[in-house]
């Protein structure tokens, strides 16, 4: 079970983000993606969410081919797939309708509108929702406007509302670029624990030591191409390829 | 006086016509531009900028011109002559839905395009649907839609070039038919009937007052973002 790209095109106009790029995610670990700003990051982390389909190339969730599924399948195995942004993009309402979105998505229109209803609807917090905030020490912010936090539990709170459906994969583009040092722990710990379950999970990142501190395998990414992927100690340690020792090294500017 | 010009039929018909009228028109407009306004503000096409400036443009557009096309629409020579709609509330109600509806896209378009795109790619990366997008995406710009939808109404609720020409300002057995507030007072007035005009001018400012008081309420309340 794992989420892939084969061969996967994108293009924008004139410019060609990647020709063919290939990676796989295994449930249960954690790929860092790392790469020069501009390389490509963003657009194959939105390719393996399923936000845009590539102009070639396959994209599987689990082995289905999800480009090729029915509109329904596609979106089942979707919404398997979770993904966190660098700005925490929350909704302007509380933290507990925030985090409650996955869930209300997946229920019926009926019971939306019911739960609109303040008498007959549900009012007690779903139990996925604790869950979720006590990932990330924010339960007691549970009906906390979100103008109200800061940056830094805003993005906690933009994590936790990723945990409350229980994805499989989970997608990370720079979420803790904007963060201190406390925070950006509390959100990489959060990362450990949930793929020490069946999560498998992608981590986009400036930063080599993020990489280095929660990463089972790293890749490469430079100029739209997987340059180097493998074991985290080992591509640091012994790079195969000398672009990624010029990476590492911090001589490869853009 | 005034209570005794308050108690009297005639005004109260006037009134009712007058919301009748701009009601009905500002919920077909609002149904008609929502969705306009959504589509636009969150696709990106080539001359989005000049449809842009055609709904803007619309905002602006005379209110007697409106009422001419209008007029010729309904007439016996228009494409909608059948429907016998002239010197009627329904041909009122036509030309303030062509005169609000620009009012109506325009300013929930643009509170719709300055929703941040992260906040729909949150939504959909949560597994929300398209449909669920939008609804993300109405309700984070609904200060500024019910802003368009207000001043859709105030525009609709003053204007008298329109409803003159295609309404006829007709009153029957002492009751509106279709005089609303604005040519009834434009007919008071130059009939010397200053006592009823000013009541019903004051009625009219109220009620273009109190939108407008809604409506920079909402725009305090809508400054926050995400
Ligand atoms: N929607 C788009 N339209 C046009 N070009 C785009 C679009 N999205 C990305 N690009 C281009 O694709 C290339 C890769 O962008 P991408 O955002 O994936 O890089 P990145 O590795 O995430 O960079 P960063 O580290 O700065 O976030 C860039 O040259 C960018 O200009
Ligand atoms: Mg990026």
């Amino acid at each position: 079970m794992a989420l892939r790209v084969e061969n996967v095109a994108r293009r924008f106009g004139e410019t060609t983000v990647f020709e063919a790029v290939s990676v796989t995610i295994e449930r249960g670990e954690i790929l860092a993606l790392i790469g020069p700003s501009g390389a490509g990051k963003s657009t194959l982390l939105r390719t393996l969410g399923l936000f845009e389909r590539p102009e070639a190339g396959t994209v599987r969730v689990d082995q289905t081919d999800i480009w090729a599924a029915t509109e329904r399948e596609r979106l089942t195995k979707r919404r398997s797939v979770g993904m966190v942004f660098q700005e925490p993009n929350l909704f302007g309402t509380t933290v507990r309708r925030n985090v409650e979105y996955g869930l209300r998505v997946r229920r019926s229109w009926r019971t939306r509108f019911r739960d609109l209803v303040p008498v007959i609807g549900n009012r007690t917090p779903p139990q996925p929702v604790v869950n979720a905030l006590s990932l990330v020490g924010m339960e007691d912010a549970i009906e906390t406007p979100v103008e109200s936090l800061s940056g830094g539990e805003a993005q906690r709170v933009a994590f936790a509302r990723a945990m409350a459906y229980d994805p499989t994969y989970l997608l990370f583009d720079e979420p803790t670029s904007d963060l201190d040092p406390r925070n950006t722990a509390v959100i990489e710990d959060a990362v450990i624990t949930a793929t020490r379950g069946e999560i498998g999970a992608v981590v986009a990142t400036h930063d080599m030591h993020q990489a280095q501190r929660i990463a089972d395998r790293v890749a490469l990414l430079l100029d739209g191409e997987v340059v180097e992927i493998g074991p985290t100690e080992q591509l640091f340690s012994s790079p195969q390829d000398p672009r990624t020792q010029k990476f590492i090294d911090g001589e490869l500017v853009y | 006086m005034i209570t005794a010009l308050l108690s009297d039929g005639y005004i109260w018909s006037i009134i009712r016509v007058s919301l009748y009228v701009s009601l009905t028109a500002i919920a077909l407009s609002a149904v008609l531009s929502l969705p306009i306004a959504l589509i636009v503000g969150v696709t990106e096409f080539r001359g989005k900028r000049l449809l842009n400036a055609i709904i803007t443009t619309g905002m602006g557009f005379p209110s007697v011109v409106v009422g001419l096309l209008v007029l010729f629409a309904v007439s016996n020579q228009g494409p909608l002559g059948p429907l016998n709609l002239v010197f009627t509330p329904e041909a009122m109600i036509l030309s303030q839905i062509v005169l609000a509806a620009p009012v109506i896209t325009g300013i929930s378009l643009s509170a719709i395009d300055s929703v941040d795109g992260g906040i729909r790619d949150a939504a959909y990366a949560m597994g929300g649907t398209r449909l669920d997008v939008a609804v993300v995406t109405i309700k984070e710009a609904k200060y500024g839609i019910a802003t368009g939808i207000l001043a859709g109404f105030g525009r609709a609720i003053s204007e008298v070039g329109s409803v003159l020409i295609v309404g006829g300002n007709i009153v029957s057995d002492g009751s509106s038919y279709t005089r609303t507030l604005t040519t009834a007072i434009q007919l008071e007035a130059r009939q010397g009937q200053f006592e009823t005009a000013l009541v019903l001018g004051a009625v009219l400012l109220v009620l273009v007052l109190s939108v407008n008081a809604i409506v920079i309420r909402l725009g305090s309340g809508g400054g926050r973002s995400r």
